[in-house]
């Protein structure tokens, strides 16, 4: 140990310092000294982006896996609209040949209706009656449902999408300011 | 770690790194080379496909809501050329026995192997549900026969394929076949109201990209179906007209027919009916029944002729209206009168001596209208015949409406006996539903009544109803009620009384005219007409009956005026229409 010839405080100072550098080297010796331990450290942090990896990966299918059997589902209902549509169709046709107008008197005549002759008339007044009037068609019928394909593309596009949006067209941004 | 071995790390990491450097480079590589084109194609055609959305084609109603043309399923049938298990001869048998498809055709088709171009061959379209009913049920009767077979040439329907596709029906088949017209394969509307609003029924058909990815599944465009149509006709009455046209065709021997009601107050046509008439449902067999090039799919709109006496009604509602005569102005009748240096007769070719008006309508003498017309002269005659709408087309909404002719002095070919000779409806030619509009106005007060089929329509789930449109004013209310009351006291002479319908006062007019031919006019075979409305102090209906060439009678009075009274004895009952006595106690006691 060598000592230096300083006045009192001065050297008290310097000496404490040398002490604290000493300790930190020596600590840090240790550790250099020890591969284990940066091993260790390495290893943490691959198996923390791992982790991190996983955990990503682990929603991304979760959700995609969601996504794409709530995805089918649709594709099936799709299908089946289209089919119970094509359905009614059918059956108001069928209806419409069943009671069509030669079907309509053959079946009156098998009941042993038969054309009534003027003679037979007989005419009542009924009040309020205005005679038969013609079809309307349109009290039943609702409205027609508006398509889903005008959603708002924020509430069908994925991350990567709008990420990719925003990438490629900077202008995008800028409409959504617009009122 | 030791140095020694490092350099294995480093080698391994070397190669790995290559080797991903190797993938990248590969990667764009593939993604810059000519063929890269050739594997975008390939992910696409599998990623999804284009569909043609096709909006159902809207139905067609008549007044009282009776479905007169919808849609049906029907399929189209192929054959999935991948898959190995499928077996030629037994499809083609089957098509060939459920379909009545030729067997070698069908086996040729399904015997080709799927390639880049084709994994799919279709063999049959417009297949019926019974049709493959029938197929379903025999693949499942062999899927069970040979359920234990290994026999790779067992029977098997197994690679054949339905795609459901929507087809026009027509449940009342041959009803009203004519004003409806038909829709081809294609989806193309022909004749009557099917071309008339062709695209407004069909509606419109939508394409769209149908990715395979349920990820990237989208919701079906919402496609309205096509604009459904009420049209203005009584299946029951249409029917009726119908069966009485078949009937008088069959008794008179007559070549074609056409009756057509309409309401004379909104112009609303009730019935139109005219022959020949196709099954709508077989709209292919069209050349077996107009074999003829001259035949025209719907004789109340699209073929014009020379209706005779019943366009003196015309002449003589233009003359009252002119005040060039009045109901009881005299003419002394010689049985010849001259003009243009023609010399007009009479039908029977006497002379009637001393006519007023009445008589000369009742009696129908065509020297009498001559002078009437002459009286009025060229330029009110033809300006009347104009108002009528004679020469124009009336509007009615149904494909194929042709606007009949009527020379006037100026045309090449007018001469100044024309105007005596159209005075009595020869070398004018009028459609029945011009002259149904031209008779509205002395049936309505004078307000001549545009002829429409289509009451409302359904679009988007609103309904769009029509509005009655007036045509036009030719005559005063004053005019067409004196012209009423003539032709009425007309119908009530004997000569007429194959028209009158008891109980009830119907207006009406008999017509017979001569055919033109390039040798002249010819007697022996006629044009017999007969139009008439009622009641006359409250019309409701306005019948115009045409039979072409009667063999029995060439005399509209001894073969269209019995039909006329058929017809409107069936009308007042379908329509609810009491005789007038009954009318009259009806209306005194409210």
């Amino acid at each position: 140990m060598e000592f230096e010839f300083l006045p009192g405080r001065k050297l008290k100072n310097l000496t404490t310092e040398k002490i604290i550098m000493d300790n930190v080297q020596r600590i840090s010796q240790v550790y250099i000294e020890a591969p284990w331990r940066k091993q260790l450290q390495y290893v943490g942090l691959f198996l923390l982006g791992v982790v991190l990896i996983a955990m990503v990966a682990f929603f991304y299918i979760n959700v995609t896996a969601r996504a794409a059997a709530i995805g089918r589902s649709i594709q099936l209902m799709q299908s089946e609209i289209e089919v119970i549509r094509r359905d009614i169709v059918d059956l108001e046709t069928e209806m419409a040949e069943l009671t069509s107008y030669s079907m309509m008197v053959n079946r009156a005549g098998g009941l042993g209706f038969y054309q009534v002759d003027p003679d037979e008339v007989i005419y009542l007044q009924v009040p309020g009656y205005q005679g038969r009037q013609p079809v309307s068609l349109g009290s039943s019928t609702a409205p027609p449902l508006p398509s889903a394909s005008s959603l708002s593309p924020d509430y069908t596009q994925s991350l990567f999408e709008w990420l990719r949006e925003r990438v490629f067209d900077p202008a995008a941004p800028l409409l959504e300011i617009e009122p | 770690m030791t140095k020694e071995y490092s350099w294995r790390y480093i080698t391994l990491g070397l190669i790995f790194t290559a080797l991903a450097a190797f993938i990248v480079l590969q990667m764009i590589r593939i993604q810059l080379s000519p063929q890269a084109k050739y594997f975008r194609d390939r992910g696409n055609s599998v990623s999804g496909y284009w569909k043609t959305f096709s909006p159902a084609r809207g139905s067609i109603y008549d007044r009282n809501g009776h479905l007169m043309a919808g849609n049906k399923t029907v399929y189209e049938v192929g054959v999935d050329l991948t898959n190995p298990a499928r077996n030629p001869t037994t499809i083609a048998m089957a098509a060939n026995a459920v379909i009545g498809l030729d067997y070698d055709y069908v086996f040729g088709l399904v015997s080709q192997a799927s390639s880049d171009k084709g994994i799919y061959r279709m063999i049959a379209d417009f297949v019926t549900e019974e049709q493959k009913e029938r197929l379903d049920e025999l693949n499942d009767q062999m899927s069970i026969a040979y359920a234990n077979s290994d026999d790779p040439d067992r029977p098997s329907l197994d690679g054949l394929q339905f795609r459901p596709h929507l087809q026009r029906s027509y449940p009342e088949e041959r009803l009203a076949a004519n004003l409806i017209g038909f829709v081809n394969r294609e989806g193309r509307g022909f004749f009557g109201i099917e071309e008339q609003y062709n695209d407004l029924l069909a509606g419109e058909p939508q394409i769209m990209w149908v990715p395979s990815d349920p990820n990237k599944v989208e919701e079906f465009p919402n496609i309205p179906p096509g604009a459904s149509l009420v049209l203005t006709i009584d299946r029951t009455i249409q029917s009726e007209m119908e069966a009485i046209l078949d009937d008088a065709l069959n008794d008179t021997g007559a070549e074609s027919g056409t009756i057509a009601i309409m309401d004379p107050k909104t112009g609303e046509i009730i019935a139109m009916a005219t022959t020949p008439r196709i099954d709508l449902n077989e709209y292919w067999r069209y050349g077996e029944v107009f074999v003829d090039p001259q035949m025209t799919y719907n004789n109340a709109i699209s073929k014009s002729y020379e209706s005779g006496s019943v366009f003196k009604v015309l002449t003589m509602s233009a003359a009252v209206d002119n005040k060039s005569v009045a109901p009881d102005t005299m003419f002394l009748d010689t049985g010849a009168f001259e003009i243009g240096g023609t010399v007009i007769r009479n039908w029977n070719g006497g002379a009637w001596g001393y006519q007023d008006m009445v008589g000369c309508i009742k009696h129908s003498l065509n020297v009498c209208l001559a002078w009437v017309a002459s009286e009025l002269g060229n330029g009110q005659f033809y300006k009347y015949m104009q108002a009528f709408g004679i020469g124009s087309l009336t509007g009615i909404e149904l494909a194929g409406e042709v606007p009949g002719r009527l020379k006037q002095p100026g045309d090449n070919d007018w001469y100044e006996a024309e105007l005596g000779t159209n005075s009595f409806g020869q070398g004018v030619s009028v459609t029945p539903v011009q002259m149904l509009m031209a008779v509205s106005s002395l049936a309505n007060e004078g307000k001549m009544m545009t002829p429409r089929i289509v009451l409302s329509m359904k679009k988007d789930g609103r309904e769009y109803r029509t509005q009655s449109q007036v045509a036009g004013m030719p005559i005063s209310a004053e005019t067409a009620r004196v012209m009423s009351n003539m032709l009425a006291i007309t119908v009530e002479v004997e000569s007429y009384s194959n028209a009158v319908v008891e109980g009830y006062r119907i207006a009406g007019k008999t017509g017979t005219g001569e055919i033109p031919t390039p040798f002249g006019y010819t007697s022996n075979v006629t044009n017999a007409s007969f139009v008439g409305w009622g009641p006359v102090d409250d019309p409701q209906f306005i019948v115009y009956v045409w039979l072409e060439k009667p063999m029995t009678s060439i005399w509209g009075s001894e073969v269209a005026a019995p039909v006329f009274r058929e017809v409107v004895e069936h009308l007042v009952v379908l329509m609810n229409i009491p005789p007038d006595d009954i009318r009259m106690q009806l209306q005194n006691s409210n």
